[in-house]
């Protein structure tokens, strides 16, 4: 018979509790009167229940800021895979002349790991250029810098499983290239793009700094900058940023139930 | 589609939406950047001064842009440091099998996944002073109540534990995955040999461990280097310049005081520091793969 290691089971509980405190913290003061959370006193639990919190971030409109995230979301998402998967598809099965494959790959790893301030700038500049400045397209666009080259290294290796040789077997069939990627390669990595439309998406609702240079209209603020308004403009709104905190997590906490299994591969990935 | 097939080949038709896509936002960017850095301007080129390379010996000699690369190095460390130790003992913790053991993982993941800004309105209100969490703790227990954002000394380190908080779950699953993938035979062939538990964590654990721990390390250097969202709404740089990093830095002269040139020229210092770390991530990546 197994022991039940006893001490491993208690640290690891424990640490789980510590870890949780802060999100359990959120989730209890969403629902706690101002009253109470002010006080001197150690409050783990409401002893009154209040929606009031919740109450007054509708009033604000505030479902319109998270219709923006999402907005963004899906078109960051969208793009970085329609981009993405051709570059990923051709970096992987294609011969390119000069290793042309390889500088590439390169590039890509650069743009990853550059830090986004040092592109502000200049894309400031971009974005007027298009006339894209205080836009959620703009957004889109500018959230490539982070999407596109995480998207291709992700795919990179879900292209990389699908097997070669059904391929080579509707090549001598004379499917064309484009074809096979449609009727081929694209319905074998479906469990690929989920996952790495998860990250992307995830990625994209967490934004911050892009979104709080490049959109000035607050109707068109993304959650993050609301909340860094809310944050700096008083110094103890914590209902309502404890209720605005647990609506922008609870998307990205049932997705990561979800998709557990595909975490470590996404992470290892690096996002952020 | 024959015209497509044959005019063009087919990697060039497939690579370069995401190829033209990353260079308007990359390429273009970069070399803007580069050139305005010898300028003396508050948009573009049209009413910028030329002026050589005094943005950067401005900079060099200027104690905002020492402390700002001061504090960035200071919080890189820290931080690096401490959510690898933490890490490495989570997912060695982790690594044997318990009752409960997957209800655990994904809450201790959880923070990761959150935005930082949500994170930093949580710890916002924890460092509070008066009604904060963490004081109230401390006065439960008879302990006198931190300054956690106010004191210079202590600021610093109130940023790097809310970013353990959040990232320490990052480094536990690539240890973890680390951990898993070492052979059980590895262990089995030890113990027979009769390696004392200490030896085989020091000689075998360890060693085994090291690329998993260094590729850590590396991507939470590179991100920690460009840390901007928890300083900005955490200390917002403070107290005085005591918080204030690079990223920070750049923001505060291009966007607050459209002094483009100059922060163009920190923004370049950015970059060369961040294409060492990249180098460093880049040669380690294809070791690993060479292996």
């Amino acid at each position: 018979m197994r022991r039940v290691p006893l001490i491993r089971m208690g640290v690891a509980f424990g640490v789980a509790v510590l870890f949780a405190m802060p999100i359990v913290w959120m989730v209890s003061t969403s629902v706690t009167p101002p009253g109470d959370y002010v006080g001197r006193t150690l409050v783990l639990w409401p002893e009154h229940l209040t929606f009031d919190h919740y109450r007054a971030l509708w009033e604000k409109s505030v479902w319109r800021n998270g219709l923006n995230s999402a907005i963004v979301a899906a078109g960051t998402t969208l793009v970085a895979l329609a981009l993405g998967l051709p570059a990923a598809y051709a970096l992987t099965r294609l011969r390119m002349p000069a290793r042309l494959d390889i500088g590439f790959l390169i590039f890509v790893l650069l743009v990853k790991l550059a830090p986004p301030i040092v592109l502000a700038i200049p894309l400031y500049h971009v974005l007027r250029a298009f006339g894209l400045l205080d836009t959620l397209a703009g957004l889109v666009l500018v959230y490539q810098v982070y999407a596109l080259p995480f998207a291709i290294w992700m795919l990179l290796g879900f292209v990389r499983d699908v097997p070669y040789s059904i391929e080579e077997a509707a090549m001598i069939d004379g499917a064309r290239l484009l074809k096979r990627l449609r009727t081929i390669v694209l319905p074998l990595m479906v469990p690929g793009l989920v996952s790495t439309a998860v990250f992307v998406a995830i990625m994209s609702w967490n934004e911050f700094l892009y979104a709080l240079l490049f959109v000035q209209s607050p109707a068109l603020f993304t959650l993050p900058p609301y909340v860094a308004t809310l944050i700096t403009e008083d110094e103890t709104l914590w209902g309502q940023l404890a209720a605005i905190g647990f609506l922008a997590s609870l998307p990205v906490l049932i997705v990561l139930g979800v998709v557990q299994r595909g975490l470590t591969r996404g992470f290892a990935s690096g996002t952020h | 589609m024959k015209a497509f097939d044959r005019s063009l080949p087919a990697w060039l038709v497939l690579l370069s939406p995401a190829a033209i896509v990353l260079f308007i936002l990359t390429v273009y960017p970069i070399a803007r950047v580069l050139l305005l850095s010898v300028f003396q301007t508050d948009y573009g080129f049209a009413d910028a001064d030329f002026v050589g390379s005094e943005n950067y010996t401005y900079l060099l000699s200027n104690s905002g842009f020492q402390r700002a690369s001061w504090n960035t190095v200071v919080f890189t460390v820290m931080a690096t440091a401490s959510e690898v130790g933490l890490g490495l003992m989570l997912a060695l913790l982790f690594n044997r099998r318990f009752p409960g053991r997957f209800v655990v993982i994904p809450i201790i993941v959880a923070p990761y996944v959150l935005a930082t800004m949500v994170v930093t309105a949580i710890w916002r209100a924890w460092f509070h002073y008066d009604f904060g969490f963490l004081n109230k703790v401390l006065r439960a227990a008879h302990l006198p109540p931190v300054e956690w954002l106010f004191n210079p000394d202590i600021a610093m380190l109130s940023l790097v534990l809310v970013d353990i908080w959040q990232t320490a779950p990052f480094v536990f699953l690539i240890l973890l995955a680390g951990l898993q993938s070492i052979s059980p035979d590895v262990y089995e062939a030890a113990r027979i040999d009769g390696a004392k538990p200490v030896n085989i964590f020091f000689r075998i654990t360890i060693p085994l461990l090291m690329p998993y721990i260094l590729i850590a390390a590396l991507l939470r250097s590179i991100e920690s280097f460009k840390i901007f969202d928890k300083v900005y709404a955490l200390t917002g740089g403070g107290p005085g310049r005591a918080t204030e990093t690079l990223s920070m830095y750049v923001y505060r002269l291009g966007f607050k005081f459209f002094d483009i040139g100059l922060a163009s020229a920190a923004a370049v210092v950015m970059i060369v520091i961040a294409a060492v770390l990249a180098a460093v991530y880049a040669i380690k990546l294809a070791g690993g793969r060479a292996e």
